[in-house]
């Protein structure tokens, strides 16, 4: 050993510790990026005395693949929860104001009213007014409902154009992965950029990776279609300008095979979340309230004998006939309305609601003369009975029950609640999980800054250490020299 | 090797997370602590909300039955009280005609008795409430009862039309002096009875339905809520007062004034066993309404119950947790601050 050696082993050791030091610095100034991954400069040594940096790049398969899981439930979730809080304003207003069932409960409060005074006009008038309100509010809630469908289907081309540009961003850095480990590079940076797409890309679909020779990584969704494989699949998906009653979303395509839809109170993935709501809450919510509205038209119609049962106070584009019973009719609830014979706002006449005849003298059931018997109520007792009475419902609607009107408006507040309050629940404990599996994943990839702190007072006595003896050195070259001279 | 390790943003994230569902759940408990209410009904119930919704819906059904058998018990105790005034009517024409009967027919007194009896008759008949003919049936718009008094009154022609076609004059003709008792009483029992109790009545007389008002007095009970004028009572009272103002105003002699007298004092008096008949009838309805009424309002306490056990909350428990939420995000602040203290950074000088 010489002096010379003391100093070119002093000099790498500088090298290598400068090498750590800027690692450290990087660590540091990633420390609040999430999807950086903490890099750790390892020594190794090549030839005796010659020390070289290697960078290891702290990684974990098992959590990170975990993360992505759950954040894609999340999502998907969270998706699904937030869509129906919506709905459940848009629809059903703050605590039902503005629900049929609410609605509903005004018109028999009106009804009852009215028949302990028939003699009053102005209650009949109010009675047509609470009509008006549960038109209304069918009328509307199918509006926001077909509104709502329109929109998340929007959001979904939206989020389908998202994922095709982020296979694109996961080419790029599945790419620069690849020519980096074939040519030995340092590929940390791509690695951490790849990662963070997988991350983004989780949130619309479950998905799965594998590892191929030089790092090269194939996609495939949660069942099992191929997202990105050398090249990116192309997801497709054709918006409807707008939705009605009935229309039937499209599909949307990953490498040609549709996407597939599961339940109704949980989804994965924010495409999934998506498709639920625009195909399975949004729908029997719609039928929900189209069998409603088939069953006011039914409990108010007007019978005779030998004739056939024809629109009372409701009226619907089939008039004068009433639907049929027990089947679903799509869009009505849209199309409900005040019949004009007895809205005064139409010029009607309200009186023809208590004494019958709104069809023709036929349907009349006062026995006193037209324009007598005041105080004829049995008709309107006789529809407020119609309103408590069990009628069935198409069991496409959810609600299977055989119930009165009133208590299917009443069920379908408590259906959708019921799916909503699920879907929350879920979306909480997911998103804790989210929230957990992410610590986990920060927690073992993740930079410490207080580790790095501590990390670089070694450097700095390292690298202390090396200049001392570099400085050490060059004096006892120098007293050699001296020496010498 | 590091086996255990913390990742500087994991610490500061997991705080701000717990802080900021605190900071959530603090607002949801101040809400309820307010109202009294869970925050989010449907989050909170979930299915079972149809049965707070319905709930709801009854117990406003409920208030507004008994609201409206308010209006119909009025109405019922309003009959009563015309009922009862028309009794004390039909007392007064009672002793009139007994009077007339032991006494002298023949005074004026008898018929003015007669005519004060109609008067008052018609006018209790027709009074109303609301706007309402209390004693009309369902044609409630309409004035039951003609008055017999009035000049060109159809009851009126009709009953002297009948006299005229019996005898073939009228009762003021002196030939109504030759009349006989026997052949009065044959004459009101044949024909002058027809026009009370035969379809003559609903076009002379009353205006009012046979058909009563039926109202719906809780959720699943109807009752018929009022009282015809078209009832016998009225009718042999109306009767009874009829023939004593026409025929004590004619030429008839004392035989045949007590015949009539003695014939409006049988009618008055059945006319005040079939009142008193239909006044415990409406008695009856009045306490059926009531009673629906006081069930109802037992139903309502009940109900109320219900809904408050269903989506209400304990206001101590929300206050505490109220106290104890805001109390944990002190601490949390606190608790931050600190951590960000405990930074190496700070020692390294």
């Amino acid at each position: 050993m010489s002096l010379s050696s003391a100093l070119s082993i002093a000099q790498s050791s500088l090298k290598a510790t400068s090498r750590q030091t800027s690692i450290v610095s990087r660590n540091v100034a990633d420390a609040s990026n999430p999807d950086y991954s903490r890099r750790i400069a390892v020594l190794s040594y090549t030839d005796p005395g010659v020390s070289a940096v290697k960078i290891h790049r702290a990684a974990n398969d098992l959590l990170f693949r975990q993360n992505l899981g759950a954040l894609s439930s999340w999502s998907g979730q969270a998706t699904l929860a937030q869509g129906m809080d919506r709905l459940e304003l848009q629809v059903n207003g703050v605590d039902n104001t503005s629900s049929a069932s609410t609605a509903i409960g005004a018109l028999q409060k009106a009804l009852q009213l009215y028949a302990t005074t028939p003699s009053n006009q102005n209650l009949g008038t109010s009675l047509i007014e609470s009509a008006r309100q549960v038109v209304r509010s069918l009328n509307d809630g199918t509006k926001a409902i077909q509104d709502f469908r329109t929109k998340t289907d929007g959001e979904i081309a939206t989020a389908v154009n998202d994922m095709n540009d982020l296979l694109k961003q996961f080419e790029v850095a599945n790419q620069a992965v690849i020519n980096g480990t074939r040519s030995g590079e340092d590929v940390s940076d791509a690695l951490d950029q790849r990662n963070a797409v997988l991350k983004k890309l989780s949130e619309f679909v479950p998905i799965s990776t594998y590892t191929r020779g030089d790092n090269d990584m194939v996609i495939t969704t949660g069942d099992g279609t191929t997202l990105f494989e050398t090249i990116p699949r192309s997801v497709t998906f054709t918006p409807s300008p707008g939705y009605a009653p009935g229309a039937v979303g499209g599909q949307i395509y990953i490498d040609k095979v549709p996407l597939k839809v599961a339940g109704t109170a949980e989804a994965s993935g924010k495409l999934a979340g998506m498709l639920q709501l625009r195909d399975n809450v949004t729908v029997t919510m719609q039928r929900q309230l189209d069998e409603v509205a088939r069953g006011l038209i039914t409990a108010f119609a007007e019978t005779a004998p030998g004739q056939p049962d024809a629109v009372g106070l409701f009226s619907w584009p089939g008039a004068p006939g009433i639907p049929p019973a027990g089947t679903l009719i799509d869009g009505l609830a849209g199309t409900i309305k005040i019949n004009a014979a007895v809205d005064p706002a139409a010029g009607g006449n309200p009186v023809l609601l208590r004494d019958g005849g709104i069809n023709g003298a036929v349907y009349r059931t006062n026995p006193a003369a037209a324009g007598g018997g005041a105080s004829y109520a049995d008709k309107l007792i006789a529809y407020g009975e119609k309103l408590t009475k069990p009628i069935p419902f198409d069991p496409g609607a959810g609600i299977t029950a055989n119930s009165s009107v009133v208590s299917y408006a009443a069920n379908s507040i408590g259906w959708f609640e019921g799916v909503r309050q699920q879907a929350s629940n879920l979306a909480d404990s997911k998103e804790a999980l989210a929230q957990r599996t992410g610590e986990a994943l920060s927690n073992a990839t993740g930079v410490n800054v207080d580790n790095e702190m501590s990390l670089m007072l070694d450097l700095e006595h390292t690298y202390q250490a090396s200049a001392r003896i570099l400085t050490t050195v060059n004096q006892m070259l120098d007293a050699l020299l001296a020496a010498v001279k | 090797m590091k086996t255990t390790s913390v990742s500087s943003s994991a610490m500061s994230n997991a705080m701000r997370y717990s802080q900021s569902r605190m900071q959530v759940e603090l607002i949801k408990r101040q809400k309820e602590m307010e109202t009294l209410r869970v925050a989010d009904l449907g989050l909170a119930l979930g299915a079972r909300t149809s049965q707070s919704v319905t709930f709801a819906r009854d117990l406003e059904r409920l208030n507004t039955i008994v609201d409206s058998n308010k209006l119909i018990s009025s109405r019922l105790s309003t009959t009563q009280d015309a009922l009862g005034k028309l009794g004390d009517a039909a007392q007064k024409l009672l002793t009139a005609v007994s009077t007339a009967i032991s006494g002298d027919p023949g005074s004026n007194v008898t018929r003015d008795a007669g005519k004060a009896a109609l008067q008052s008759m018609t006018s209790i008949l027709n009074s109303s409430i609301n706007g309402e003919y209390l004693f009309a049936g369902t044609n409630t718009d309409v004035k039951p009862i003609n008055d017999f008094t009035a000049a060109g009154s159809p009851a009126k022609a009709a009953l002297d039309a009948a006299f005229v076609a019996r005898f073939g004059f009228a009762s003021t003709d002196p030939a109504a002096a030759n009349l006989t008792g026997a052949q009065l009483d044959n004459f009101i029992s044949t024909d002058v009875m027809p026009q009370f109790f035969g379809p003559a009545w609903k076009t002379n007389w009353s205006n009012a339905t046979d058909q009563q008002i039926v109202s719906r007095i809780s959720l699943n009970e109807t009752t018929e809520s009022s009282v015809s004028a078209n009832t016998d009572g009225v009718k042999k009272f109306a009767m009874a007062a009829a023939i004593v103002t026409t025929l004590f105003s004619g030429n008839l002699n004392a035989d045949a004034k007590k015949a009539v007298a003695q014939k409006a004092l049988t009618l008055t008096g059945e006319a005040l066993g079939s009142i008193a008949q239909t006044q415990s009838q409406a008695g009856i309805i009045e306490q059926r309404v009531t009673d629906a009424s006081d069930r109802m309002k037992a139903q309502i306490n009940l109900f109320e119950k219900h809904v408050i056990d269903l989506e209400g909350v304990d206001e101590y428990e929300a206050a505490n947790r109220v106290n104890d939420l805001m109390s944990h995000i002190q601490q949390s602040f606190a608790l931050t601050a600190r951590l960000q203290q405990l930074s190496l950074i700070n020692f390294l000088k």
